[in-house]
């Protein structure tokens, strides 16, 4: 009996002790599968990667507070709040989160400006993580840093351009400071020195084309660099003479020069051979169908669609206001825009409308009747989500063609599908650049130059191959209505003949800008640079106009040295100033 | 010490064997299955089918001879080589041997907190998950569930432990495990280790608490065959939602946002169609020869409004066979079970189907040396909806108008996709089209094990044991052309597959030996866990040639935007060694320890190492002298004790370092401009934290065990606080500091408080009336005591799909996932009241009048407050079980005192304006008018602001408390005279119905609402539409044994 005993106790014990031994701590070395660790990127391919990381929040997709509210478009912080559109849908729909930005009743906490705060701070960090990358990879040439770090730092400034003209007085953070104190970082300086320095370094050091079309180029940087400028209303040599080299010598990434496209549909195509094209100074590059299950097409604009029948089928968002469509108005005879009356007399409706319009209504607002690209005619409010607070229009620049739908369309699996398109967000258009030079001359130089680019851009828009047609075909793959016999309405748009004095001049311009780049994200930006009080007579004007047609304007109102900018998120200021010192003040207002 | 045991165990004695036969002093039968042990080792015998057993004993010895049912007795062996005992009747449960952490224990030595479940109780509750079942059966553990087959439960011990996961430990024959799919028939006991006494023993992983199942064994005699089986009906719960018909409908609608399909003044007119919208017949498009199912789907008003709720909730069959097959002998045993469960659910196509099978074996090799396994497969058939969420069917009950039928004229899905209907999709359809969906799960689980005798006091035991779970699912969405929304949309394809494996590999050495007075036993042991997971998911779509499941795969679809992504790939180790100390003076002066060391490869190693101990102490004063004549009081214990346990539970899988990652959706971008393909990119995805390390409870644990008047009543009652520090906290990052997922960091405390109480009575009326009576109390405060430094609150949104924000705010002080916002204190009168409110915003008659908190005069954002708790103030249960001759019955009711719920769904059917939706019944009379000021319901109208339904408020709270009849058992067991010449020994029928009756004040579906994500702890009492767990069900089953 002991012998069997013996037997089994010392191999058992021999076993534990095996297993104690085999159990220490290799044991418990576990390596993070499917992560990256930090020493695997510092060579050239780590840090190239984390550039692409950086480019990929450009789209609001994809990182810290991704959402409809970090869409590079700016539907809401730009377009809606500027009277370009109606926030759209079910008056209940977004009452939480959209309504208060588009009313300006916005408190610290409303989760839109908590999502587009975050969003543009991941841009940074990803760019500063690109920047700190750049010293370790010791296999990267002299042109190699100057590029990655020309693009890396041009990308920062976007972001903090982002942030100082949504939230004005934001911390500024490079690559220099640690993560972990990037938090106690005041938000006490105007940021607007360092974005410019950034620009500045990107335009000084990047090529002037790339081998890929989607990256920031010297004359991407350039037009930043003068877009920055504008901002802050310097009209002065400086910001001209980049005009004029950008107008002179201007081309984008992929070598073309910069140009105003014959038909201006082009620009909002998704189309592969459409978009990327002369005017598009720079853009965020959308993709469908490649593995991200929609997050790197146009997802910011997902729910800017018609609804019910339309493309899309949802979500009947951003409808174009009747305040943007009567500004499409324009004289019978002159074909000029009614600056001053375009609100008065009656309103533009549907096809049935018969007063002389600028053709680009109809490539900018889905009217009834009107050939919505190749989905037939729009019908009018049955793709309308609720009468009683959208009006009666839909948006049109960031849709889809039907023959474009499941190529420049996601087929991935996910309910968003037919909402995610590969359209490019324009951040700067050609146009753009025009209409600043001309704002420069209004201001600081000579109306009859001025006058003429305000024309470079009319002239454009009178290219009567570009218009709309009735019962025609939408040709996606040129962007144009084919069978060109009867314009879809009225079109008349005609040239500039005199600018008499400057506040005609600075009217006309900024009007030019409206109906050029509507919808586009521009709008409050524009009336922010143009000044407070213009900024709240404009906001407070659509206001009363339109709160007859969008219920929930009802108590929205622009209250001056407050709404030109948003709250800092009520979150942020609590955790900067949770160890004690003030680290963050609120905006003035809030 | 230890040179003690070696002398004395080389004692060795004359041994002659010995015949015994144990019999029941009730009815004077042989008990079959008796445990036969000689005191002191763990050598012994199971009686056999005539109640005998034959052992090698020695003059001097002492058998301890137990069996379930009865009072264990000691026999002192003599010179007769032949015994007879005769076992006590009487459910004394104090000397029943009741299995705890990696061991057993005499119920009478326990000092720590152990609930013993009475397992018959709990399988008179017929329902396909375990962990369900557990509701109301042991105190101090709140269950709570959900109506979906195969749903899973929220299962806290004592308190809420965690912001997370706080799913206890199960531990199934002593291997964790999965212990919702066990078979319920094949249970042979449950203990819940409630406190760190009892569970400290599983250390980093005993926090939740440990609920530790052992399964049947064969016992020695020859096989028996038994066979249960049951059939019933579920029935759906009558009253549903609630809703308007069509008139009220649209008259509401009319009111408040209109529709272009509604037209009319002062009463809307239901056209006869709404697609084409608003179409009277005769109109354009109404001709049946131009429908068009894109273009011109023609369907017909329901004019009468379509009960949503009941076109999806049907009753439901469910279905139960099983067959055990046992038997042994005193060297080895064996158990073998299989079954089929069919559990409908009452949604249309929800079900759950589960064939399982067991099969347990132990062997005796020698006297001293055992070997045996325990293995459980099964495999299930179970798609899955998500629960809580404004996007399932059950959602789309109340979403869905009324005027809109099933059916279009064609026979096709009618839906929302013409003017002015709602964002709402058809119920039917979506369930009806989930019918081919599937969702597979393959499970092998169990262990293989030896034990070892050696130098008469030692037992040594390996185990290799663990869970190896393969899950596949795949589901088709087609295009809901019907719908409004997403009726481009392609139809796609996803499929599923994944598995996870769990070895645990233990090794333990037990001492045991009697000193004369002293008691003295030892365990040490070993083990190390292994877990790995890893899953794939590919997905196609535009599905072309044909829709149908013998079509659809992954290579039939477009190849174009195709999607192939890893899921859930995670891993865990630990590596631990543990001890324990039990030591008894007397049978009276009980002493405990338990000390155990875990590391864990979460963390980093300087912080990867955990101690955790507990110590615990009983004392028996019915056994001191003073009270030894206090003839009512049968034994009264009091113990208590303290100690400490760790939780990882939430702990993410690498937390300790920087990392960075590439993935399409995050890091991804087309930089060639080309629109369909992106380059890789990489980004930051954490900043990790060598800091972090475990979450520690801390256990405080007193109470006594009372059994008096003649063992007919025993009560249990103990108090505990468990306070939880070093909580894993994701903390807020600056934004400045970019967006990389912040590694967890220990910070801030919970604190539980609460009691458990639980009583049973033990009656008759004569001899044939026999009653059991059962009654449980649980009660627990969880309160926040501190967050992390700096941190003041958080805001939580729940995992439901809230339109209206946060509704929790997690706050030093407070109870964990207090409701938090503005309270209503009732609806604007008038224009003067308006006036003479605090400022408002977009206050107006018959829009909310919120409270000014801080009486500023103005209502803003500070006057946001607390408002409502979602947890009991206790929850109870009461079991009856009584048999009168051959007749047997049980009742069990089980109810829940004090919570708030939040019924959400009235967000949607209160409010018109609201997408359109479906609206409660009673809306135009209840809701404000100039007229009616003193309404229930706001007025009618489009806007929809702060002052109505853009922010949360306390207009959503209602009281969840509840008692309901949980079961109801009535059975007959045919004598078994009538049956023994057909072979049958036992055969018994019963009748049951389950959830006979709730009585409740709250006016949703089922005042039992689960957390809408079962792994957060943070916002939960908040009601979406849940799948209802009070819907009845009537069975008839039979039991048989052969």
């Amino acid at each position: 009996m002991k012998k069997i005993q013996l037997k089994l106790i010392i191999p058992l014990c021999l076993l534990l002790i095996c297993a104690v031994y085999a159990c220490k701590k290799s044991f418990l070395d576990k390596p993070a599968l499917g992560q990256i660790d930090p020493a695997l990127l510092s060579n050239k391919a780590g840090v190239e990667s984390l550039l692409i990381g950086a480019y990929s929040e450009l789209d609001g997709y994809g990182g810290k507070g991704a959402g409809q509210s970090a869409a590079p478009s700016n539907w809401m912080f730009g377009s809606i709040t500027g009277g370009d559109a109606y926030k759209g849908s079910d008056p209940s729909d977004g009452a939480n989160d959209q309504t208060p930005v588009a009313t300006f009743n916005l408190p610290a906490s409303n989760s839109f400006i908590v999502g587009k705060y975050a969003s543009l701070y991941d841009g940074v960090q990803r760019a500063n993580d690109v920047l700190r990358g750049i010293p370790n990879a010791k296999d990267l040439t002299a042109d190699d840093i100057k590029r990655i770090s020309g693009e890396a730092r041009f990308l920062r400034a976007y972001f903090f351009f982002e942030l100082r003209r949504n939230f004005f007085m934001v911390p500024y953070v490079d690559e220099t400071i640690e993560l972990k104190d990037a938090g106690s970082v005041k938000n006490d300086k105007d940021i607007y020195p360092m974005i410019e320095a950034d620009f500045k370094f990107a335009m000084d050091n990047l090529p002037e084309t790339q081998p890929q079309r989607g990256r920031a180029n010297k004359y991407a940087a350039m037009a930043y660099l003068a877009k920055v400028y504008m901002a802050q209303a310097k009209y002065g040599t400086e910001t001209k003479n980049l005009l004029t080299t950008l107008m002179t010598s201007g081309k984008t990434a992929g070598g073309q020069k910069y140009a105003l496209n014959d038909h201006f549909q082009q620009n909002f195509s998704p189309e592969a051979g459409q978009k990327n094209s002369a005017e598009s100074v720079f853009a965020v590059q959308a993709s469908v169908n490649d593995g991200s299950l929609g997050n790197n097409s146009n997802q910011g604009d997902n729910l800017n669609f018609p609804y019910n029948g339309g493309p899309g089928g949802c979500c009947g968002f951003f409808n174009p206001s009747q305040w943007l469509a009567n500004s499409y108005k324009t004289d019978a005879t002159t074909g000029l825009p009614l600056l001053d009356d375009f609100n008065s007399g009656s309103p533009v409706t549907d096809v049935t409308y018969t007063g002389t319009l600028d053709p680009r209504i109809d490539i900018t607002i889905g009217r009834k009747g009107i050939p919505y690209l190749d989905w037939g005619p729009h019908p009018g409010d049955a793709w309308i989500r609720n009468p009683g607070s959208d009006g009666h229009f839909s948006p049109k620049k960031n849709v889809y063609s039907k023959s474009e739908v499941g190529t420049n369309t996601s087929t991935e699996n996910t309910w968003t599908s037919a909402l995610s398109t590969s359209n490019n967000v324009n951040l700067i258009r050609y146009s753009d650049i025009i209409l600043w030079a001309a704002e420069c001359e209004v201001e600081t130089g000579s109306l009859a130059t001025a006058m003429s680019l305000v024309n470079q851009v009319r002239t454009r828009a009178g290219i009567q191959s570009g218009w709309v047609y009735l019962n025609s075909p939408y040709d996606a793959s040129k962007s144009i209505y084919t069978v060109q016999t009867t314009p879809a309405a009225n079109y008349k748009v005609g040239l500039y003949t005199v600018f008499p004095d400057q506040a005609y001049a600075r009217k006309a311009v900024r009007f030019e800008r409206k109906i050029e780049l509507a919808m586009e994200g521009h709008r409050f930006f524009d009336l922010q640079r143009w000044g407070s009080a213009y900024q709240a007579a404009e906001i407070n004007a659509f206001f009363a106009s339109d709160k007859s047609i969008d219920i929930t304007l009802k108590d929205a109102h622009f209250t001056q040295n407050q709404d030109e900018y948003r709250p800092i998120p009520q979150a942020q200021i609590d955790i900067s100033n949770s160890k004690g010192p003030i680290v963050l003040k609120q905006n003035p207002g809030y | 010490m230890l040179l003690c045991c070696l002398v004395s165990s080389l004692v060795v004695t004359a041994q002659t064997k010995y015949k015994g036969k144990v019999i029941g002093s009730d009815d004077k039968l042989p008990i079959i299955g008796a445990s036969v042990r000689i005191q002191g080792s763990t050598t012994g015998a199971v009686t056999d089918v005539n109640g005998e057993f034959t052992l090698t004993l020695s003059p001097g010895q002492t058998l301890v001879v137990s069996y379930i049912g009865y009072q264990s007795q000691e026999v002192k062996v003599g010179a007769s080589t032949t015994l007879t005992v005769t076992l006590v009747a009487g459910s004394n449960a104090l000397n029943e041997v009741v299995v705890t952490g990696y061991g057993s224990q005499r119920k009478k030595d326990i000092t720590g907190s152990v609930a013993v479940v009475n397992v018959a109780n709990l399988k008179s509750v017929p329902g396909g998950q375990a962990s369900a079942l557990l509701q109301g059966q042991a105190a101090g553990v709140t269950v709570i569930n959900n109506g979906a087959p195969g749903g899973n439960s929220a299962v806290r011990v004592r308190g809420i432990t965690s912001i997370g996961n706080t799913n206890p430990l199960y531990v199934i024959d002593g291997v964790q495990g999965n212990f919702n799919d066990v078979n319920a028939n094949d249970i042979e006991s449950i203990q819940v280790l409630k406190d760190a006494g009892s569970a400290a023993i599983y250390g980093v992983q005993g926090s939740n608490g440990v609920v530790v199942i052992t399964t049947k064994k064969g016992k020695s005699g020859r096989a028996t065959i038994s066979y249960d089986a049951y059939y019933g009906s579920q029935k759906p719960l009558s009253n549903g939602f609630r809703m308007a018909g069509s008139q009220e409908y649209a008259d509401a609608i009319q009111r408040s946002v209109g529709s272009v399909q509604y037209p009319g003044t002062g009463g809307a007119i239901l056209k006869d169609y709404i697609t084409p919208t608003a179409a009277n017949e005769g109109d354009p498009g109404t001709n049946p020869a131009t429908y068009n199912i894109n273009s011109n789907q023609i369907t017909k008003t329901n004019k009468v409004g379509t009960d949503w709720f009941h076109e999806v909730f049907k009753s439901a069959p469910r279905t139960f066979h099983n067959i055990t097959a046992s038997g042994g002998s005193d060297k080895s045993n064996y158990l073998m079970s299989v079954n089929y469960l069919n559990e409908q659910g009452t949604l249309l196509n929800t079900y759950l189907k589960r064939y399982a099978m067991r099969v347990n074996t132990n062997f005796a090799i020698g006297d001293h040396i055992r070997v045996g396994e325990n293995a459980y497969l099964y495999h299930k058939d179970n798609p899955q909806i998500t629960n809580q969420n404004e996007g399932n069917a059950i959602s789309y009950t109340y979403r869905q108008p009324p005027v809109i039928p099933v059916y279009d004229i064609a026979g096709n899905f009618a839906g929302t996709k013409s003017q002015g209907l709602s964002n709402s999709s058809n119920p039917v359809a979506i369930q009806t089209r989930a019918g081919n969906n599937k969702g597979y799960n393959w499970t092998m689980q169990g262990n293989v094990f030896a034990e070892v005798d050696f130098l008469k006091h030692f037992t040594a035991r390996t185990s290799i044991g663990g869970t190896f779970t393969n899950y596949y699912y795949y589901s088709f969405n087609p295009t809901s052309v019907e719908n409004a929304e997403g009726n481009t949309n392609p139809n796609t394809f996803q499929e599923n597959a994944g598995f996870s494996s769990t070895w645990i590999w233990t090794n333990s050495i037990t001492y045991n030996q009697k000193f004369g007075k002293h008691d003295v036993k030892v365990f040490l042991g070993e083990e190390a866990k292994n877990y790995n997971q890893r899953g794939l998911r590919a997905g196609r779509s535009n599905y072309t040639v044909a829709t149908t499941p013998v079509y659809v795969d992954l290579d039939t679809g477009s190849p174009s935007g195709q999607s192939n992504q890893n899921i859930d790939i995670n891993y865990l180790r630990l590596y631990s060694l543990f001890g324990k100390l039990d030591y008894a003076y007397n049978d009276r002066y009980l002493l405990s320890g338990t000390l155990r060391r875990d590391g864990a490869s979460v963390f980093s190693p300087d912080h990867r190492y955990g101690t955790f101990y507990s110590v615990t102490a009983g004392w028996r004063i019915s056994q001191e002298s003073f009270l030894k004549n206090v003839s009512w009081l049968n034994d009264f214990k009091l113990r208590g004790g303290y100690g400490e346990l760790g939780s990882i539970s939430n702990i993410e899988k690498f937390n300790a370092t920087n990392l960075f990652a590439a993935n399409p959706q995050n890091s991804y971008y087309d930089i060639n401009g080309v629109g369909n393909a992106a380059t890789l990119g990489i980004y930051r995805s954490q900043i990790g934290n060598l800091l972090t390390s475990w979450e520690t409870d801390k256990v405080t644990n007193v109470g006594f065990d009372a059994t008096i008047l003649n063992n007919k009543l025993e009560i249990s009652f103990e108090l505990y606080k468990k306070d939880i520090t070093g909580l894993l906290f994701k903390p807020d990052l600056a934004d400045p500091q970019g967006g990389a997922n912040p590694a967890y960091v220990n910070g801030g405390n919970i604190s539980n408080k609460g009691i458990d109480f639980s009583l049973t009575y033990h009656g008759n009326v004569g001899s044939d009336f026999k009653f059991d009576l059962t009654g449980n109390i649980t009660s627990y405060k969880s309160r926040v005591v501190s967050l992390p430094d700096g941190k003041k609150y958080y805001d939580f949104t729940s995992d439901g799909s809230t339109r209206i924000g946060a509704f929790t705010r997690f706050q030093p002080g407070q109870p964990m996932g207090e409701f938090y916002g503005y309270v209503v204190e009732r609806l604007f009168r008038d224009a003067a009241d308006v006036t003479g409110s605090p400022t408002q915003e977009s206050a107006a008659p018959g829009f909310f009048k919120y409270k000014d908190v801080n009486n500023d005069g103005k209502i803003t954002p500070d006057d946001r407050t607390f408002f409502g708790n979602p947890n009991p103030n206790f929850t109870y249960s009461f079991t009856l079980n009584a048999t009168y001759k051959n007749f047997d019955a049980n009742a069990f009711f089980y109810g829940s005192q004090g919570n708030k719920n939040i019924n959400y769904v009235k967000y949607w059917t209160d409010f018109p304006q609201v997408f359109k939706g479906g609206v409660t019944k009673g809306i135009l009379a209840n809701s404000w008018t100039p007229t009616n000021q003193n309404a229930t319901i706001p007025v009618l109208t489009a806007a929809a602001n702060f002052s109505n339904t853009a922010v949360f408020n306390s207009y959503y709270m209602e009281s969840g408390s509840y008692f309901r009849l949980k079961n109801l058992t009535l059975g007959y067991s045919i004598p078994k005279s009538q049956i023994k010449q057909i072979g049958v020994s036992k055969l018994r029928v019963y009748l049951q119905g389950s959830n006979l009756f709730t009585i409740t004040k709250y006016k949703g579906l089922d005042p039992e609402i689960q957390p809408s994500n079962l792994d957060k702890n943070t916002s939960f009492g908040i009601d979406f539409g849940s799948y209802p767990a009070n819907q009845k069900v009537y069975l008839i089953g039979v039991q048989a044994t052969f």
